[in-house]
């Protein structure tokens, strides 16, 4: 590690250390669950899977194995370990290989997702038929967040620890056998799987797997055969066991017996049949249906490359245009390019500076004349080489081509510009360019579809040729990047380069036809003050727009740029023709990407060839790949709220009423002889460990000491205390003992007592929110204190505590303090003191690399930070009696601050610094970073809480007692983040400046991206550099350009979107406005009318004014509860309400036939159902 | 055929282990229906019996087929009666369309009345009351076939009576549960409110819990638990169609043949095998058929699944109407056609459904069928025929144990309607309801003949003299069907005398 990295990182731990020190004493002597700080820190993995265990020993095993064997072999140790009791205080042989399979599940997913131990529930020993006894490990469904690897070889783990302590082999029953294929059936097609084994495999698995796997019911559908057996608890499908068994055994094989080969003590010889594939072939029919499904599911690019090949000799290669990403298309969501469409995107590789790690860059101008459907972050799913990508703004690609109403047809490439012209646009002739870098495409293992022509490769291509590119570059008077077109002409006949892609047009978008069309136009065009005048025909006018070279319409068409385009058509400047007509052309230019051989005479659809035939210099494809893409889920920048929203996890029972209203329920009196303010409520019973009074507070309200949980049977009431591992069993009863109990509060006198404890007074604000009731096991309450501060300061907690703001990802790798809205200066003081070229960092304006775990906040979470600072302060005058911590003015004193970052479905969170704030909606930070949360930058949003009061205020006893609660919640935190211990997708993500001209080449023979070498994160990992140099292609004026937000956030109605979406797809070339409208009926209104009508005819009701629900109308008519008036819950209204509007789309955009027709009919039975035969109500004709 | 056939039954003999007199396998092969008789020989034959005797044939035929509960299902017997008929009306073929008139029938004795059409009444509109009084009309008709056989009293009377005391009611069933010790709770409601009514596991009519559907209506006695709070039930009633009901028959030797499911439009309808139905009704065999009834689905219909269109062989849904009226216009002109619609066809799902709308009657008018809702009773010669499509099945199988209703045995799930006396009983799940201003789905009036489609089986019996009639379909096996195993029974049509109601059923593909 570099010097300056160690600085950083110490910097960082020393900063949390001092915050740990300050939030240790305020909880030492509190009314806080527990007296000390509840998230400990973890300085690497081992410490994770120590920590989120909780059993001791585990890191410091890992450390001393991590330098000798892989981790997967560490856990097959760490089993040993634990079945020899070296490890782990496990008495029973259950326990051992419960923690083996935990631990071993921990560490292959670095100790950061929540599927150890959330993912298995427990393990038991059983007894087989034969008298011989076996393990059963019960999975639950967040062993999902685990991976198919983990899954696998957590049985594995089972297996081997269950051999070392002398347990038998599972030996099913042959129901059980029939129960497993049955039920992965049911949940594949209930839930879905990756891999969905056939019966015959999942039948092979069963019988020969040695440890059963089982676990908790997770659907409600149930098995229809097989059901009650006996060692299966639920007849409902076990999707954790569905996981393991699928996607984990059946489809890792391989990697499983990888590590069987190695083991003496198991033996898995079954796996081979699994991997050779043999189980379940003899059946031949339904193994190539089932390939046919995968290959239509997956490969595309694949196949698109066997296909494009076949036809090699005609025509260019070419990807195949894939069209699932426009499956499920929503409302109000538009689509920008549909598959690989000629004006569409055109696919430009490079890494901009905000880019990588599942992200896509456009440019800033496309965003706003694409109606502002793009902001920054918004996910759009896309055609390729992912499925979904994270929008990013680049300035430095080509922008949108465009024909305004003026008849101009122009690329806007400036942010002003479009935004002046947005008003005139009458159609999209081209989305501008696509930034992908290459890194994506190993990621995804995508074949390298052909690349654009673009600059980066040109300037190579010149060099190449001869061209003195240094000098050229050191030369003022040259302007590489944009010569003029004497220039260009020039440089491509002296030094025999391709042409400069700005003079080149997209020659391969026309017709040979066309080609010659334009040819002909050209011949009877004539050149006036220095400008082509050509005839104004549809036909030229079409050919001149796909070409996307800039134009005026007019009464003719005149063309500024012309003479790389009359040269490109064989002429000279004086507009004599060089060639005669299409029949001079070489077959190979007359029928180059000809669609069919039937018709001889046909001409090819590519005119390139031509091009290159006639024209004096070379001419390369500009953009041969379009990629499809449609917007997916819009950005996000919003503060985490429960619903309705808390401020203090303290219940109230009803007495709150709908709006959990503390001080309400302070006045609520239970009926005529309750006291005022009292309510009962189940609540946990705790003991003061000094005093010995009971209370339900975490302070003993009698002598100030510390309390804790007091257990008693709920059977014999006998007082249990808890072992070790928190388990409070009775001995006599051995049943669970427990410390909820209903218990008589006074809520009148917890709230007056708190308001004064703080010293607040209740107009401070407007209503401070509670719960109904506790949902975690100890149902352990929060001080009211802390709520009304959080009240006060306008914050809610989320259900562990704490306050969090959520944002989408995005990745950046070099900032500019000018764009973070913060001083060169205040960086500095951070650490910052070298820009990226090793200058030394003094201005605004310079560009410096970023740092593994600093943050960009947007405006909204700063805000909202800053708020939570003032809160955290109050709370530790006020409440703990310290001094404050933070005292910010200005959220310029964010700057340095620290925070926590959290991924859903995740344990652990990663300490961030924050350096800034952007206008964008986003969280930008380091890819390191989001991969050490386990996100990637497609859509994917996560929180941030500030550091303090995550320190503060979270407690593992607020966290919900069901499956899935300690998700979500920061269990443990990394203070550093180690990159080999991040989620790997972050390795592929390319860091170099510079693409080779090979890489460019190796596209257009739609090369696999591991056979090109460009520098990617994973070749510095575990070296010096692994924290540095990230270098990118293409930089960007500002990390957040475009619009702030999308439009579909800032238009009002479903129905504006829509009306939005379908207006866009009329403009723009790129988009089948048909097919949009299609979907959208197909997809949106058409399931909606047909699910609400067949809801209203067979709905339930409920009365109006107690609440209840009835399956079927009540023959009495009236509420059988309480009398009162019982209504629909389905009414007229809202089945019918898109309906108008469906026929009018449908009318509008051309829908076929059939679609009109399934509106037509529905709109029939809308009638027959709600009008009256007899009274129909036509038209005001009627009662004239 | 009359030489082949007795070595046929012979053969047929064998293979059930049985010998067979001489004479009686004359008798058998002359029989109107040889396989079905000599189905019920076999069945009824004595136990021991190795030898198929004279006797035996006779009793089999005089009693057969009014005998009181008897079944009929494709898989087991008459397919192979088919596959003489089949012969038959493949000469049939032969006979051109055109001469149509070949056979003649008297219009003049021909009658039609139809009863219960929702078409042009539907005064629902969508609004809670509707539902209520659709739900109390269906509950005081049902309520009144049941109050003279129970000395009934109310929910809330029940409620009040003192503890150990007999107690009967009758109620519309609003929920049903089973307790933690295997007992039934069977909550029942009437205008006044509800009242639990618990059925012990070991009472002997136990069994007939898992025959209950929701919503339907029953009467039970018993005696009120101590507390008074539940009533344990010693018997239970359904509304049911009186063991000793005696159906109406026409007065003349006359038939109908009754059919569903037609599809046209769907890429699996069975054009041949219609063509040689239509061309069989042109035959001398066929002059009797004077009625011809369709139970539902003329149409594959369009949007009746996702991507439906990509198997449809007609997309436009107008043309499918244009198609099916041309395959009716196959159909003798001299026939009456009463038709129902279906799920598939392009009116709404919710039930009652009303019949075709004017658009689509003009499309079909070339035979001037009569087009009425479903369901409806359509009474053609003194017997009444109440036709339903069916969707109401699905539901009646799904919810029963496979003995008492099945796909392979879809009328005895139409018994089980019959029972309830009421075509779609349960709300809430499959089958859609569109409030009107009375219940269009009670069976007031007990038919003589219940006609119904929709599963694409075949299968008849009778049951209390009332003859069940589900019919197959003319599409052939579809990809979902054969994804879910469903082997549909296409290309029949069941013939029924309307003097005698005995079945006949025809193959055609």
């Amino acid at each position: 590690m570099r010097e300056e990295d160690r600085q950083y990182f110490e910097r960082l731990e020393s900063q949390l250390d001092e915050a740990f020190d300050v939030a240790e004493a305020a909880r030492e002597n509190s009314g806080d669950p527990q007296p000390e700080v509840e998230i400990p820190v973890a300085k690497d993995m081992a410490d994770r899977v120590e920590n989120i265990l909780g059993i001791e020993g585990v890191a410091e095993r890992v450390r001393e194995l991590e330098g000798q064997m892989s981790r997967e072999e560490a856990a097959l140790e760490l089993a040993k370990d634990f079945a020899e009791g070296n490890v782990g205080d496990y008495d029973s042989r259950d326990g051992k290989v419960e923690g083996a399979v935990r631990t071993a599940v921990a560490l292959l997913t670095e100790g950061v997702v929540a599927a150890p131990i959330e993912g298995i529930d427990r393990v038991e020993i059983l007894t087989n038929d034969d008298g011989t006894e076996f393990v059963n490990v019960y999975y639950a469904g967040p062993i999902r967040s685990a991976g198919g690897t983990a899954q696998a070889l957590s049985v594995l783990v089972a297996d081997y620890t269950r051999a070392l302590i002398g347990v038998d082999e599972y030996k099913a029953r042959n129901d059980e056998i029939e129960r497993y294929a049955e039920e992965i059936n049911l949940y594949d097609s209930e839930t879905g799987l990756q891999y969905s084994p056939k019966d015959k495999e999942s039948k092979f698995i069963a019988e020969n797997i040695p440890v059963m796997l089982d676990g908790e019911a997770t659907g409600d559908e149930e098995v229809s055969g097989f059901r009650d057996l006996e060692r299966v608890d639920t007849n409902s499908t076990r999707g954790g066991m569905c996981l393991v068994l699928a996607e984990g055994i059946a489809l890792k094989a391989p990697k499983i017996q990888r590590y069987t080969r190695n083991l003496d003590e198991i033996d898995w010889p079954w796996l081979q049949d699994l991997i050779d594939g043999t189980i379940g072939k003899d059946d031949g029919t339904e193994e190539s249906e089932a390939e046919a499904d995968d290959s239509e599911g997956g490969d595309e690019g694949d196949k698109a490359e066997e296909e494009a090949e076949s036809d090699e000799p005609d025509g260019p290669l070419r990807v195949k245009p894939a069209t699932k990403f426009l499956r499920d298309l929503i409302a109000g969501r538009p689509v920008f390019t549909h598959p690989s469409e000629a004006g569409g995107f055109r696919l430009r590789y490079g890494r901009a500076r905000n880019h990588g790690f599942a992200t896509a860059g456009v440019h800033p101008a496309t965003m706003h004349l694409v109606d502002d459907f793009l902001a920054t972050g918004t996910q759009i799913k896309t055609e390729r080489p992912g499925k979904a990508a994270g929008v990013i703004p680049v300035d430095t690609i080509e922008g949108p081509t465009v024909r305004l109403a003026n008849g101009d047809v122009r690329r806007i490439d400036d942010v002003e510009e479009a935004l002046e012209v947005r008003n005139g646009v009458k159609k999209i002739l081209d989305l501008g360019e696509y930034l992908v870098n290459y890194g994506e495409f190993v990621e995804n293992n995508h074949p390298l579809a052909p690349a654009s022509y673009t600059f980066e490769w040109w300037v190579q291509d010149f060099e190449h040729s001869g061209a003195n590119v240094q000098a050229m570059q050191d030369n003022p008077h040259v302007d590489l990047e944009d010569p003029s077109i004497e220039e260009a002409l020039d440089w491509a006949v002296e030094y025999d380069a391709p042409l400069h892609p700005n003079y080149t047009y997209l020659w391969h978008d026309i017709s040979v036809a066309e080609f010659a069309l334009l040819a002909d136009a050209v011949e009877a065009g004539e050149v006036r003050d220095g400008r082509l005048h050509i005839e104004n025909a549809d036909d030229v006018r079409i050919a001149l727009e796909h070409l996307l070279l800039e134009h005026w319409q007019g009464e003719e068409i005149e063309i500024s740029a012309w003479k790389p385009f009359v040269r490109a058509l064989g002429f000279d400047d004086d507009l004599n023709r060089k060639w005669d007509g299409i029949d001079d052309l070489s077959r190979k230019a007359r029928e180059w990407g000809k669609v069919g051989d039937e018709n001889e005479d046909e001409s090819g659809t590519n005119a390139i060839e031509a091009v290159n035939e006639v024209a004096p210099f070379t001419v390369r494809e500009r953009a041969p790949t379009r990629i499809g893409n449609r917007m997916g889920r819009p950005e996000k920048s919003e503060k985490r709220e429960l619903s309705p929203a808390v401020h203090t996890l303290f219940p109230l029972g009803e007495a709150g009423g709908d709006q959990r209203d503390v001080a309400k329920a302070a006045k609520h009196t239970e009926g005529m002889s309750g006291v005022r303010g009292q309510a009962e409520l189940r609540i946990g019973r705790r003991e003061c460990e000094a005093c010995g009074s009971l209370t339900f507070k975490c302070k003993c309200p009698d002598c100030g000491d510390n309390t804790y949980p007091d257990y008693e049977c709920p059977d014999c009431g006998t007082t249990v205390e808890p072992d070790q591992s928190g388990r409070a069993e009775c001995p006599r009863c051995e049943i669970l003992a427990t410390s909820v109990e209903p218990q008589t509060v006074n809520l009148n006198e917890e709230y007056r007592n708190a308001l004064e404890s703080v010293g607040e007074r209740e107009n401070v604000f407007d209503t401070l929110k509670g719960v109904k009731g506790l949902t975690s096991a100890h149902k352990t309450p929060e001080p009211i204190e802390k709520g009304i501060l959080r009240a006060k300061h306008g914050v809610s907690a989320f259900k562990d505590g704490t306050i969090r703001y959520d944002m989408t990802d995005l990745p950046v790798t070099s900032v500019r303090p000018a764009e973070l809205d913060v001083s060169a200066d205040r960086l500095r003081a951070l650490g910052y003191d070298e820009d990226v070229h090793g200058e030394p960092f003094r201005h605004d304006d310079q560009l410096v690399e970023l740092r593994v775990q600093d943050i960009v906040l947007s405006d909204g979470a700063a805000k909202h930070l800053l708020k939570t600072a003032d809160f955290v302060d109050n709370l530790l005058t006020d409440y703990y009696g310290l001094d404050p911590f933070y005292e910010m003015e200005e959220r310029e004193e964010l700057v340095g601050e620290l925070v926590f970052g959290m991924a859903p479905h995740t344990s652990a969170a990663v300490v961030g610094r924050i350096i800034g704030f952007t206008s964008a909606a986003v969280g930008y930070a380091h890819p390191y970073f989001h991969a050490a949360k386990r996100r990637n930058c497609d859509g994917d949003e996560d929180c941030v809480m500030l550091l303090m009061d995550g320190l503060l205020n979270f407690s593992k006893e607020f966290l919900p007692d069901k499956r899935g609660g300690q998700m979500d919640a920061p269990l443990v935190m990394s203070s550093r983040i180690d990159p080999t211990e991040i989620d790997d997708e972050a390795h592929n993500m390319d860091i170099v400046d510079q693409y080779p001209r090979e890489f460019y080449e190796a596209t257009l023979e739609m090369a696999d991206p591991e056979d090109v070498d460009i520098t990617i994160a994973e070749d510095y990992l575990g070296t010096d550099e692994e924290y540095t140099n990230f270098r990118h292609t293409h930089d960007t004026s500002n990390i957040a350009l475009g619009p702030d937000l999308s439009a579909y956030k800032t238009l009002g109605s479903m129905m504006d979107k829509m009306n939005a979406q379908l207006e866009l797809a009329r403009k723009t070339r790129a988009v089948d406005q048909t097919d949009v409208a299609e979907r959208v009926i197909e997809g949106h209104f058409l399931p909606d009318l047909i699910g609400n009508l067949r809801a209203f005819s067979r709905q339930e009701t409920r009365c109006l004014d107690c609440g209840v629900k009835y399956r079927r109308m009540p023959l009495s008519g009236d509420c059988r509860e309480c009398g009162g008036r019982v209504n629909l819950t389905v009414h007229q209204g809202s089945v019918n309400k898109y309906m108008d509007t469906a026929i009018q789309v449908a009318d509008e955009y051309d829908c076929r036939e059939y679609t009109k027709q399934r509106l037509q009919i529905l709109d029939r039975s809308l009638e027959s159902v709600f009008e009256n035969d007899k009274n129909k109500q036509s038209g005001i004709a009627d009662f004239m | 055929m009359p030489l082949e056939t007795p070595a046929r039954i012979v053969r047929e003999l064998t293979s059930r282990g049985y010998n067979a007199d001489r004479e009686a396998v004359t008798l058998l092969a002359n029989a109107p229906d040889p396989d079905g008789a000599l189905d019920e020989a076999v069945e009824s034959a004595p136990e021991h019996a190795l030898k198929i005797s004279v006797e035996h044939v006779r009793n089999v035929l005089d009693s057969s087929p009014s005998e009181n509960e008897d079944d009929f299902a494709p898989d087991n017997t008459s397919i192979s009666t088919g596959t003489k008929n089949t012969e038959s009306s493949v000469e049939g073929v032969t006979t051109p369309v055109e001469t149509g008139g070949s056979v003649s029938r008297n219009d003049a004795l021909q009658s039609v009345g139809i009863d219960g059409d929702v078409t042009g009444q539907s005064t629902g509109t969508g609004e809670y009351d509707d539902f209520v009084t659709v739900f109390r009309d269906r509950f005081q008709r049902l309520s009144g076939q049941l109050r003279g056989r129970v000395n009934a009293r109310p929910t809330n009377a029940v409620a009040s009576m003192p503890s150990g005391s007999d107690a009967a009611m009758v109620g519309m069933i609003s929920d049903i549960r089973s307790t933690a010790s295997g007992h039934w709770l069977v909550e029942l409601e009437d205008t006044n409110g509800t009242f639990p009514c618990l059925i012990m596991k070991d009472k002997e009519f136990a069994g007939v819990v898992n025959e209950l559907l929701l919503d339907e209506t029953i009467a039970v006695e018993g005696t009120l638990s101590s507390d008074a709070g539940i009533l344990f039930v010693d018997s239970i009633h359904f509304p049911d169609v009186p063991r000793t009901y005696k159906p109406s028959t026409a007065d003349r030797h006359v038939q109908a043949a009754l059919i569903s499911d037609v599809h046209v439009g769907s890429q699996e309808f069975m054009a041949d095998a219609w063509s040689r139905f239509t061309s069989w009704l042109h035959t001398d065999e066929a002059e009797h058929v004077e009625y011809l009834l369709i139970a539902g689905d003329m149409v594959e219909g369009v949007g009746i699944y996702p991507n439906q269109d990509e198997e449809l062989d007609i997309i436009d849904i107008f043309e499918q109407y244009e198609k099916f009226s041309e395959y009716l216009k196959e159909v003798p002109g001299d026939l009456e056609i009463v038709m129902i619609p279906g799920n598939h066809d392009a009116v709404r799902l919710a039930e009652p459904q009303p019949g075709f709308d004017e658009e689509l009657r003009d499309i079909m008018d070339v035979h001037d069928a009569r087009i009425t809702g479903n369901p409806s009773t359509v009474t053609i010669e003194n017997v009444s025929v109440l036709m339903y499509h069916g969707v109401s099945l699905d539901e009646v199988i799904a919810e029963m144990p496979e003995e008492k209703a099945s796909y392979e045995e879809p009328h005895k799930a139409m018994y089980q309607l019959l029972k309830k006396r009421h075509v779609a009983p349960q709300y809430g799940g499959h089958t859609r309801v569109a409030p009107e201003e009375k219940d269009y789905l009670v069976i007031d009036e007990v038919p003589d003949i219940f006609h119904t489609g929709h599963v694409h089986k075949l299968g008849f019996g009778k049951y209390h003299n009332v003859l069940a009639m589900n019919s197959g379909c003319w599409q052939s096996q579809t990809d979902f069907q054969k994804s879910v195993n469903i082997n549909p029974d296409s290309g029949f049509a069941p013939i029924v005398d309307l003097d005698t109601l005995d079945v006949t059923v025809r193959k055609f593909a």
